[in-house]
């Protein structure tokens, strides 16, 4: 809100320096964001907290300003001369729904000459921000910017009936607003009406039917308090937020109703002439008069941890205009109408705190109950990361919001979670996997000319599943180029990435995590190749897959290179991962070495010769390792020569050749038994 | 001539040959022709017989001289030759040092998600308990529980990404405390960082997306001195000694008193510069003590017990510390900036 500080000082007188009362009001409470000029005057701009409707005037603005400058507020003075005939010859005002509006105050002036208003009231709307209309709307609008009660002016003559009727809209019911819009109304809504239809949405904006205009002479000033909640829902569900309803929204004070209503009156009859009608009809179903709300001294100053006493406690409340007393050694306060955020003790203890000052309070740290924790998650995370980092992956983040274009290219559309008022049509649902996010930083970052890419990211993923939502975190990573910054002396296959350098990654993290029985296994997942997709899994059970990025996945994403993936299921590394990695005796007796050179049909998978292998050599073969693969005319069609290496060890003894030949025999022909194999 | 001259000349010349010897090989053939079995000092000893006695002893005594001073000769030449050879060689290995070598990518982690575990570990080591909680969150726990009056303007600071009646994007970490207040007895101290949505137009300094943390203490006695102590305690651990924190009244419906908290702008130490627009000041978090409602819906005696809360954003950290000027840099993942960091 604009406070223009010529305005502001009819109503406090204070000699210090501008900046020196914003940073007051600011540490009270009331953010004076920026000091700026309009009008060739300074105005401050305020941050007015929602709670603080009151906030929203300038009276409100001094009121809080007053303690601060050690001066008392001025309040306007009511010098209403009305000479007319009583009001109630002129209209009736019922309200059909309390509970939507506690009070109706309406004055009438007559004989008005509508015209423009004078400079120095132009000068302060405009310096309020508002635009200055005709004399009539002005003063409305600038009592309301006074006092901050809204109020409205109907053409008398232009209301059928005679009458105000405050109710809810009928369903149905229609009305072209003074911004020319026509408005349908639902029927809970409220409405000013008169006996034939609504002339007013209620708080938000009057109609264009009854409105000021240059003929107008006889006019109705409409001052009243509308439920905040109604308003709140009716200027949403129109999408009309203005000066009167988002004052509404926050609260106008019950007790300024017809206050504001003779001010506009005296200002309107000073300003444009005619004649105000004797007395104001003012129908009050529910009435609000200050209420009481007490304070324990003790209570206060444990809350703040201070240490004040009562009488200090009660002068603060009363430099603020909250009537306090004390009695039995408690705080009586009785609050004022304006105060609506006040209805506890604790709003007490604020407005105490507020007035020592935020800043003043001492600092202390709370006893030490407990030793702090990380979450299973965070330390298991950690270690994740390390790891990750360590085999020379950068870690990212990204988006959780995405397009569901890529729960459709995951094959996973029954999953996503949609948003229902998304930002734009790319951004409309929750991540199902991390896998194309990762693909879109390869993107990206392809177009930015790099093209050497290791990343990856633990975080969320969100499920839908039978209506019930989830959200997984997930570990996964993307690769493509080479993991080399400078590479002018490696082998060509060294350099780029392929699945084999995707999968040698997802294994040493496995092997770091201490998870054993880790095996692969074909699968088909619409992210992954074809025929170049590997399911990851423990035993029996799939914790997660790793590939080459499907072809018309990659196709789609502008991906020039072939990127490699993985996503691992978190939760299931976390509970397969020994938490102590433990320490298994060293070798006490030397190994044997052999090599082994085995021809298979190109069809045999390396698990099943090493299955073979690992059942025939038991208990002595240790470990076997793949050194080379070959095809080729020497060894024929269709087949493929693997050859391993085979350590022997015995936890007995010491080996012989012998017996080692004896091991390598059975697992000779074991190998030829079970898979036909031939040796080289 | 004596025959111990012409052992004599017989010496000479050989060991001349050993010190010219070009190779091992050479020598291997010198050591032969002298030394073997049927070399030349082994039939210089057999001539020992057709001398007379008198002379017999010190023809033998000069031969076997001869015979170790050779042997000795051509070991020392083998072993120079042998250096030679090895010297040659490794001239030959000679590299340019000054090429490039393989420069192997290192890992790094994001700059971001440093920061969280910065905090994240000042919160652990001030006794609080890091704790996980959902993103899609229940519009209660979002907002109700936290003593938002229904259709309050206050609402609307944080417009909200639904996904249906009843569920939407958490708009601040904040959501956790309920649902940590109702599994857990006083004294409570928790804590939990993580993502935050909220709609909002996307430039330098606003995203959809932001990160948080949160934490919050109850227990007996707790006042608001105890969370500025907190709070102050956490801004030197973070922002260096010397950083003092500025709290003033602000409103959030959870908190009562509720507060701004502003530290020491890290650039200019306070004294005032463009990034704390001269107020010598950075806001960086809201705090306040629990808004009894709040304790009373999740069942705590607020007579008993007192708490406070504060909760703030975590981008605004890294950008201050490394002099990033776009947010969108964290989650746009370009490399060459990530790479830096």
């Amino acid at each position: 809100m604009k406070v223009p500080i010529e305005w502001l000082r009819e109503y406090l007188d204070f000699t210090c320096p501008l900046d020196e009362l914003a940073e007051k009001l600011t540490m009270a409470g009331l953010e004076v964001e920026e000091i700026t000029e309009a009008e060739g005057e300074p105005v401050f701009d305020v941050k007015v907290t929602p709670n603080r409707g009151d906030w929203l005037s300038m009276i409100g603005v001094a009121r809080e300003a007053a303690p601060l400058v050690g001066n008392k507020l001025k309040m306007p003075e009511s010098d209403l001369k009305a000479t007319g005939p009583d009001v109630g010859s002129f209209i009736s005002i019922e309200i059909l729904d309390p509970d939507l509006c506690g009070r109706y105050v309406g004055v009438v002036v007559r004989g008005v000459k509508v015209g423009p208003s004078p400079d120095w009231m132009c000068k302060r709307l405009a310096a309020a921000g508002m635009r200055p209309i005709n004399n009539v709307v002005d003063v409305t609008n600038y009592v309301m910017l006074e006092l901050g009660q809204p109020l409205h002016a109907f053409d008398l003559s232009l209301l059928h009936g005679s009458r105000i009727i405050v109710r809810r809209a009928r369903a149905g019911e229609r009305i072209v607003s003074i911004d020319n819009t026509q408005r349908i109304l639902e029927p809970d809504m409220l409405v000013i009406a008169d006996s034939d239809r609504p002339v007013a949405i209620a708080g938000v904006m009057g109609g264009a039917d009854s409105e000021i205009n240059d003929q107008t002479q006889d006019i109705l000033i409409e001052s009243a308090n509308f439920a905040s909640t109604s308003i709140r829902r009716t200027s949403k569900r129109l999408g009309m937020v203005t000066e009167s309803s988002y004052r509404f929204e926050r609260g106008v004070d019950p007790s300024v109703t017809a206050v504001a209503a003779c001010r506009a009156a005296e200002l309107i009859r000073k300003l444009g002439g005619g004649e105000v009608a004797r007395g104001i009809v003012d129908v009050r179903p529910r009435p609000v008069e200050p209420w009481i709300v007490r304070a324990r001294p003790e209570r206060v100053n444990a809350v703040l941890g201070t240490d004040l006493d009562a009488r200090t406690m009660a002068a603060y409340l009363n430099g603020l205009d909250i009537e306090t007393s004390i009695a039995d050694g408690a705080l009586i306060s009785k609050v004022p109408t304006f105060r609506q955020d006040i209805t506890r003790e604790i709003d007490l203890v604020e407005e105490v705190g507020r007035a020592y000052g935020y800043h003043n309070l001492p600092m202390t740290l709370p006893e030490a109950t407990q030793q702090g924790k990380d979450s299973p998650e965070g330390l298991f995370g950690n270690r994740l990361r390390r790891i990750l980092i360590s085999c020379g992956a950068q870690e990212v983040l990204t988006h959780s919001m995405v397009d569901s274009k890529l729960a459709e290219l995951a094959g996973r559309s029954e999953q996503v979670v949609r948003l229902r008022n998304p930002l734009s049509e790319d951004l409309d649902s929750m991540r199902v996997t991390l896998i194309p996010n990762l693909l879109g930083v390869i993107e990206r970052n392809q177009s930015y000319g790099t093209t050497d890419v290791n990343v990856f990211e633990i975080g969320k993923v969100y499920h839908r599943t039978n209506g019930e939502l989830s959200e997984p975190l997930r570990v996964a990573g993307a690769m493509s180029g080479s993991m080399w910054r400078s590479a002018w002396c490696l082998p060509k296959e060294a350099l780029s990435t392929d699945f084999y350098l995707c999968k040698g990654l997802v294994e040493s993290v496995l092997d770091a995590l201490g998870i054993e029985d880790v095996n692969y296994a074909e699968v088909n997942d619409p992210l992954l190749h074809p025929t170049r997709g590997a399911k990851v899994m423990v035993g029996s059970k799939q914790i997660g897959i790793l590939g080459e990025a499907a072809p018309n996945v990659r196709e789609s994403m502008d991906i020039r290179q072939r990127p490699c993936v993985y996503e691992l299921d978190f939760a299931a590394l976390m509970e397969l991962a020994p938490r102590v990695l433990r320490y298994r005796h060293l070798p006490r007796y030397p190994a044997l070495h052999r090599h082994l050179a085995i021809v298979v049909s190109e069809k045999t998978k390396y698990a099943e010769i090493l299955s073979v292998i690992e059942e025939s050599g038991r208990p002595v073969v240790e470990d076997i390792s793949l050194l080379d693969v070959y095809t080729g005319e020497q060894i024929g069609k269709g087949l493929v020569s693997r050859t391993v290496s085979l350590v022997f060890r015995s936890a007995e003894r010491t080996l012989t050749d012998e017996e080692v030949n004896v091991v390598l025999d059975k697992v000779q022909s074991a190998l030829k038994r079970q898979l036909g194999a031939s040796f080289r | 001539m004596t025959e111990q001259q012409n052992l004599m000349e017989l010496g000479e010349a050989a060991l001349a040959r050993v010190a010219q010897a070009r190779s091992t090989a050479e020598l291997d053939a010198l050591e032969t022709e002298y030394l073997g079995r049927k070399g030349e000092l082994t039939f210089q000893l057999r001539k020992i017989g057709s001398l007379p006695p008198e002379q017999r002893k010190d023809f033998g005594q000069a031969v076997n001289d001869l015979k170790a001073k050779l042997s000795a000769a051509i070991d020392e030449r083998r072993r120079a030759l042998a250096q030679a050879e090895i010297d040659a060689k490794l001239v030959g290995e000679a590299l340019d040092v000054t090429l490039p070598g393989r420069f192997y990518r290192i890992g790094r982690a994001h700059v971001l998600v440093e920061t969280l575990e910065k905090v994240k570990d000042i919160f652990i080591r001030l006794g609080y308990e890091i704790t996980e909680n959902p993103e899609m969150e229940s519009y209660h726990y979002n907002f109700e529980a936290l003593n938002y009056p229904v259709d309050h303007p206050a609402i609307d600071e944080q417009m909200s990404f639904y996904i249906d009646d009843d569920r939407l994007l958490r708009t601040h970490t904040t959501a956790y405390q309920h649902r940590q207040m109702e599994k857990r007895k006083p004294p409570i101290k928790v804590c939990t960082l993580g993502k935050c949505y909220r709609v909002d137009a996307v430039d330098a300094t606003h995203g959809h997306t932001f990160h948080q943390v949160d934490c919050f203490c109850v227990d007996r006695g707790i006042s608001m001195a105890d969370l500025k102590g907190t709070l102050h305690e956490f801004a030197v651990e973070m922002f260096g000694p010397g950083t003092n924190v500025r709290f003033r009244p602000d409103f959030f419906p959870f908190v009562e008193p509720g507060a701004e908290v502003a530290v020491t702008c890290t650039i200019c130490s306070g004294t005032g510069c463009n990034v704390c627009k001269g107020t010598g000041w950075l806001e960086l978090a809201g705090a306040g003590m629990i808004h009894p409602n709040v304790l009373e819906g999740a069942g705590i005696d607020s007579e008993q017990y007192t708490g406070f809360a504060f909760g703030f954003g975590i981008e605004r950290m890294p950008m201050l510390q490394h002099g990033i000027d776009d947010l969108r840099l964290f989650m746009e993942n370009d490399l060459r900036f990530l790479r830096q960091l």
